[in-house]
C-alpha cells in the first residue's frame, strides 16, 4: 500500500454542525491527502455521515470551512470532480442498473454511454445490466452506487459504508475493487466503515472520529506498529528467554520479544547461532480495532490483540 | 449545465412509462372513447328525429346537410386544456417529477452533480414539456373525435383555418399552457416544503377548487368581481378574462377598464411566486432526510 501526500482534496477547520442540542460535528479539523485510499471511522454518532453530508452539499455546516478539491463546499465546478456514494443508495424503482448509469452520466453532461458497460463490469453487474433496480438485493445496490460515483470520471471518490450489506465474497471482490481505485486508476478513495478489519485492510491512512472530533489520525502501518512485539514460536523456551534478556517474556509457549523491527534479523540470526530452532517469527501489534476502541472508549469485546 | 439537467430528467421520466401513461395517454383515451360514444348515441337520435313524419322538412335538411370545420374544433380544443380532469393526471406526472428524488432519496445521488437551481428548473422544465405533450395528445384526440364525428354524421369536412383562427388558437394553447403549468409549479412548492409526492398532487387541486368558491367568499365582503383583490386571489377568474380578449368579439369589448391589466398581474404573480419560493427554498434545504 502506498499512500502519495500532496495537496489535501479535503480540507476541514473548526467544522461545527448542530442538531438542536446534539453537535454532530464539533469543531473537526481534518486533512485528507491526495491519492491512496483514507478510512474515516468512529462508532455511531462519531459524525462521519455528518461531514461526509456536508462535503457533497447535502446539508450545510453550522460554523467552520470545508474544501473539497480546492474549492469550497458547494462550487459545483470543485464537487464535479468527486463521486460519491452516502448510506445504502436508492434509485427509481422503474430504471435498470443501466439506466440508472445512464441517467447519472447524463446529469454530468456526459451524453456517451461507452463507459457504461465498464462500469458494470467491474462491479460485478453486467449481468444484471438490464434488470430493473425494484429487484435489486442490498449487495447490489451498493455496487451499482460505486458505478454510479464513478460514472462521471472522478478524481475523489466518497464512500459511505462501501461494503455494508455485502456477503464475504463481495465484500472481498470491493476491497480489490477499492484499492485497484486507487492503486491502478489514480483515485482517492475516501471510506467511511465499521469493519475495522476491512478498514486495516483496504486504507493507507484513517482518521478516527469520536462524538464530532478529531481523536487520532495517521498511516495504519504507523498506528499499528505502536506497541509492535516480535512473537518467537521457538525452542527450547527457556533458552530463548536467556537470549532475550530483560526484552523478552514468555506468552505461553512461546515468546515475545519487545525490540524495533528493524532489529528483528539481528535476533533471528544470534537465536540460530545459539542453537535455537525457530519454527515461527512474526510480528504482532495493536490492530486498528483495538485503537479504535482505546480511542472512543467503546465497550470491547475480549481478543483485542491480533496478529500484524 | 441546466441543459445537462433537463436531458436527465426527460430521460428519467421517459423510462417511467406508468407516469407518461396517466398524463399523456389515460384522458386522451377517455376523451375520444366518451366522444365517440356520445356521437353514436347522437346519431340514433338524429336517425329518429329524421324518421319522424312531424318534422318540419326544412329542419331534416337542415340536419342531414351539416359541415364540419376541423379549425373550429381545433380551437375549441385548445380553448379546454386546461380542464381538470387534464389538469389532474398532467398534475400525475409533476408530481413524480418534482416528489420523486424525496421520495427515492436520490437528491443524494445528483446534488453535488448540478446546482440546485438547475436541478429544480430542469424538473420544471420537463414539466412544461409534459404538459406540452399532454395538450398535443388531447388535440389528436379531439381531431380523431371529429373525424369520428364527421363519419357517424355524414358531414363533409373543412379546415378554415383564418388568420384569426390561428391566433386564438395560439392565444388558447399558450394560457392553458401557463394555467396548467402554475397549478404544477404550487406542487413543486408543495413537494419541496412538504419532501411529500401526495401533497405535490392534491395541493393544487385544493388550490383549484378554493379558487371556484373564492368569487361566493368575496362577494358577502363587497369585494366586487373586478376588484384587484378578487383578481390576484383568483388566478381562474384572471385566466377566463384572458380569454375573452383572445377570443374578441362582445365579450371582449364588455370588459371593465383595466381588468385585463389585473388578471395578467395575477397570472404573472401565481406563475412566479410559487417558484421563486420553491427555488429559496431548495437552496436552503437539508438533503440528507429526503
Amino acid at each position: 500500500m502506498t499512500a502519495v501526500i500532496e495537496t489535501p482534496v479535503i480540507q476541514v477547520v473548526g467544522l461545527t454542525k448542530t442538531y438542536g442540542t446534539v453537535r454532530a460535528l464539533d469543531g473537526l479539523d481534518l486533512s485528507i491527502p491526495r491519492g491512496g485510499v483514507y478510512g474515516v471511522l468512529g462508532p455511531n454518532g462519531a459524525g462521519k455521515s455528518t461531514l461526509f453530508r456536508i462535503l457533497l452539499g447535502l446539508i450545510r455546516a453550522s460554523d467552520g470551512t470545508a474544501s473539497i478539491m480546492n474549492g469550497p463546499v458547494g462550487d459545483i465546478a470543485h464537487m464535479r470532480l468527486t463521486g460519491s456514494m452516502i448510506e445504502t443508495p436508492r434509485y427509481p424503482p422503474y430504471l435498470t442498473a443501466r439506466q440508472v448509469l445512464r441517467w447519472l452520466a447524463l446529469e454530468h453532461g456526459i451524453a456517451g454511454t461507452a463507459d457504461i458497460p465498464y462500469w458494470l463490469e467491474r462491479v460485478g453487474l453486467a449481468e444484471a445490466a438490464d434488470r430493473r433496480v425494484r429487484g435489486f438485493s442490498v449487495g447490489m445496490m451498493q455496487r451499482l452506487g460505486v458505478a454510479a460515483a464513478l460514472i462521471s470520471k472522478p478524481e475523489l471518490i466518497i464512500l459511505d459504508e462501501p461494503t455494508s450489506g455485502m456477503d464475504p465474497p463481495g465484500i472481498q471482490e470491493m476491497r480489490a475493487l477499492i484499492r485497484s481505485l486507487a492503486n491502478d486508476d489514480g483515485l482517492t478513495v475516501v471510506l467511511a466503515s465499521h469493519q475495522l478489519l476491512e478498514v486495516q485492510r483496504v486504507c493507507d491512512r484513517v482518521a478516527i472520529l469520536n462524538k464530532g472530533k478529531l481523536v487520532r489520525e495517521g498511516a495504519v502501518s504507523e498506528l499499528t506498529a505502536v506497541g509492535e512485539r516480535l512473537r518467537l514460536s521457538a525452542g527450547p523456551i527457556d533458552k530463548v528467554l536467556a537470549v532475550l534478556g530483560a526484552k523478552g517474556v514468555r506468552d505461553g509457549e512461546a515468546a515475545l520479544a519487545d525490540i524495533p523491527r528493524a532489529e528483528g534479523p539481528a535476533l533471528i540470526r544470534a537465536l540460530v547461532e545459539a542453537g535455537i530452532d525457530i519454527s515461527e517469527a512474526r510480528w504482532v501489534g495493536t490492530d486498528l480495532e483495538a485503537i479504535f476502541f482505546t480511542e472512543t472508549g467503546a465497550v470491547q469485546a475480549p481478543e483485542t490483540i491480533h496478529a500484524g | 449545465m441546466l441543459v445537462d439537467a433537463i436531458r436527465a430528467e426527460g430521460f428519467r421520466l421517459s423510462k417511467n412509462r406508468t407516469a407518461l401513461f396517466w398524463s399523456l395517454m389515460f384522458v386522451p383515451i377517455i376523451m375520444l372513447v366518451i366522444g365517440a360514444v356520445t356521437n353514436f348515441v347522437l346519431k340514433g337520435s338524429e336517425t329518429k328525429i329524421l324518421g319522424d313524419e312531424k318534422m318540419p322538412p326544412e329542419l331534416k335538411e337542415a340536419l342531414a346537410r351539416g359541415t364540419l370545420d376541423l379549425a373550429d374544433a381545433l380551437v375549441t380544443a385548445a380553448g379546454n386544456f386546461a380542464n381538470p380532469l387534464l389538469l389532474l393526471f398532467v398534475l400525475i406526472g409533476a408530481a413524480t417529477i418534482y416528489a420523486g428524488d424525496y421520495r427515492w432519496e436520490t437528491w443524494r445521488l445528483i446534488s453535488a452533480r448540478n446546482s440546485r437551481g438547475n436541478l429544480l428548473l430542469a424538473k420544471l422544465a420537463v414539466v412544461a414539456i409534459l404538459a406540452l405533450a399532454a395538450m398535443a395528445f388531447m388535440l389528436v384526440a379531439s381531431l380523431a373525435e371529429n373525424l369520428i364525428k364527421a363519419a357517424v354524421f355524414e358531414r363533409t369536412l373543412t379546415f378554415g383555418m383564418t388568420g384569426d383562427k390561428a391566433l386564438q388558437f395560439l392565444g388558447f394553447t399558450g394560457l392553458s399552457w401557463l394555467r396548467i403549468l402554475q397549478f404544477t409549479m404550487m406542487g413543486m412548492l408543495a413537494a419541496v416544503l412538504t419532501r411529500s409526492l401526495l401533497a405535490a398532487l392534491f395541493v393544487p387541486l385544493v388550490f383549484g377548487v378554493a379558487q371556484f368558491f373564492t368569487p361566493q367568499m368575496l362577494a358577502p365582503m363587497g369585494v366586487m368581481p373586478d376588484a384587484w383583490l378578487s383578481v390576484l386571489v383568483n388566478p381562474g377568474a384572471a385566466t377566463d378574462v384572458v380569454q375573452a380578449v383572445i377570443k374578441g368579439g362582445v365579450e371582449a369589448a364588455a370588459l371593465p377598464d383595466g381588468l385585463v391589466l389585473k388578471a395578467w398581474t395575477s397570472l404573472a404573480l401565481w406563475t412566479l411566486i410559487p417558484l421563486a419560493g420553491a427555488l429559496a427554498w431548495f437552496r436552503r434545504q437539508d438533503l440528507s432526510k429526503e
